[in-house]
């Protein structure tokens, strides 16, 4: 059995709530359409347009007001653009696979391409929502109708209704050929939305 | 060794708080699929070039009423990794506790040389720094008299680390009521200023504040 070196680690600074005010003025439209860099160029992702909407709400049913969403993924080929994929030869040009949106009215829209499965695990978007009131809380979200949600490792460690909670109903194309999702974020109570701890595991 | 899950606290006296906080308790993510869990956020730039000095609302215009105050400090991850390029995004009320989003309906006055918003990206050894106006204190709960202390709000992205926190002010009294500050308990006092007395005349003084990135996604790729 060998003695491991725990490494010096510093003290963090504690998280905090992001309160009510988080500035809409640092919105980026880039952000929150990852299926093209801007209107006024050609250029975006390869993958299936998808838009996935739905009401992050509180523990009355009531909208979560004023909530900032992070969002995160994979590109079409089921690869994740970060250090451990540099010069991956699937890797999109035009895909980072980072979104951002500030909801006043705690309804999201969210527009993006469909994530491909990679490894072993089904399409999925990390989704982490700062809020008055908490400092942060992070899940993933996954999609109707696809055979790999049935062997995702992380589904199946989940409770069947855990696992409903989590995946996005398919409501058919928008007018613009997009695929909408839909899923509504419980943050507390009935039906609470299963969250993770990305911080300590 | 199996692990239980954390249980998010919720701030007493905190109506939102209560209203948000999950109950049940936080899943451990599994190692095969750890990976899925950590953003990594692209460099960006800031947009104008005033954006490091909230004290003015551009470079010719006056000085916002209140004490200019400088904030200083450097980043890094728990690890001691620097944290280089980083973007801090910074918002606080100006000094009669008032914030410029369209959200704030507190009638409390507006500073017509306040914008109260700002960007700094830290430097190739992890430093930033800052000038702002210090922060009036308000009346968060009129129902039950409770105040929310001076604090300025900073807004970390950098690569795989995240943090979004609050700098708060020494021996400021609305600190010990905050609910928040309260959940912190002893380790409130890292996110406490430290002052310094300034040697230049456009700020009154300056608080050290230097941030360390907890948690897992901020050393994952190390």
């Amino acid at each position: 059995m060998t003695n491991k070196q725990q490494p010096i680690l510093l003290l963090p600074t504690n998280e905090d709530t992001t309160g009510p005010y988080f500035p809409t003025y640092f919105s980026d439209e880039s952000y929150e359409d990852l299926t093209q860099i801007h209107s006024g160029v050609i250029a975006g992702p390869t993958g299936q347009h998808i838009i996935l909407r739905g009401s992050v709400l509180d523990r009355n049913g009531k909208l979560a007001n004023g909530v900032l969403l992070e969002f995160w993924q994979a590109n079409a080929k089921g690869i994740y653009r970060n250090p451990s994929s540099e010069n991956h030869p699937d890797l999109d040009p035009w895909f980072d696979g980072y979104g951002r949106l500030r909801s006043t009215t705690g309804e999201y829209t969210y527009r993006t391409i469909l994530p491909g499965a990679s490894k072993d695990r089904a399409p999925n978007i990390t989704v982490t929502i700062f809020s008055d009131g908490i400092n942060r809380i992070v899940t993933q979200i996954f999609f109707a109708n696809q055979k790999a949600n049935e062997i995702d490792p992380l589904l199946t460690t989940l409770s069947d209704q855990d696992r409903k909670r989590l995946t996005a109903k398919y409501e058919g194309p928008s007018p613009d050929g997009a695929d909408v999702y839909t899923l509504d974020i419980i943050m507390a109570g009935d039906n609470e939305t299963p969250f993770f701890d990305d911080f300590l595991s | 060794m199996t692990r239980i899950g954390r249980q998010l606290s919720i701030g007493k006296t905190d109506n939102t708080s209560d209203q948000r906080t999950p109950r049940k308790r936080l899943r451990l993510i599994p190692t095969d699929v750890r990976e899925s869990f950590v953003p990594v956020i692209p460099a960006r730039a800031v947009q104008r070039q005033n954006e490091w000095d909230l004290t003015r609302i551009a470079p010719n215009r006056p000085r916002a009423e209140g004490s200019p105050i400088e904030v200083k400090g450097t980043v890094r991850n728990e690890s001691g990794t620097l944290l280089r390029g980083a973007l801090i995004e910074i918002w606080n009320a100006n000094h009669y506790g008032r914030y410029r989003h369209v959200e704030d309906h507190s009638g409390l006055k507006l500073d017509e040389n306040f914008f109260g918003i700002g960007r700094v990206i830290t430097d190739e050894y992890g430093n930033y720094r800052f000038w702002t106006i210090s922060p009036g204190a308000y009346l968060a709960r009129p129902d039950i008299g409770r105040w929310r202390p001076k604090h300025i709000h900073l807004s970390i992205s950098c690569g795989s680390s995240r943090l979004i926190t609050q700098m708060y002010f020494p021996n400021e009294p609305n600190n010990a009521s905050d609910p928040m500050a309260l959940l912190m308990g002893d380790s409130f006092d890292r996110n406490l200023g430290k002052p310094y007395e300034t040697k230049i005349p456009e700020v009154d003084r300056g608080y050290d504040f230097d941030i360390v990135v907890g948690g897992k996604n901020a050393i994952f790729f190390e």
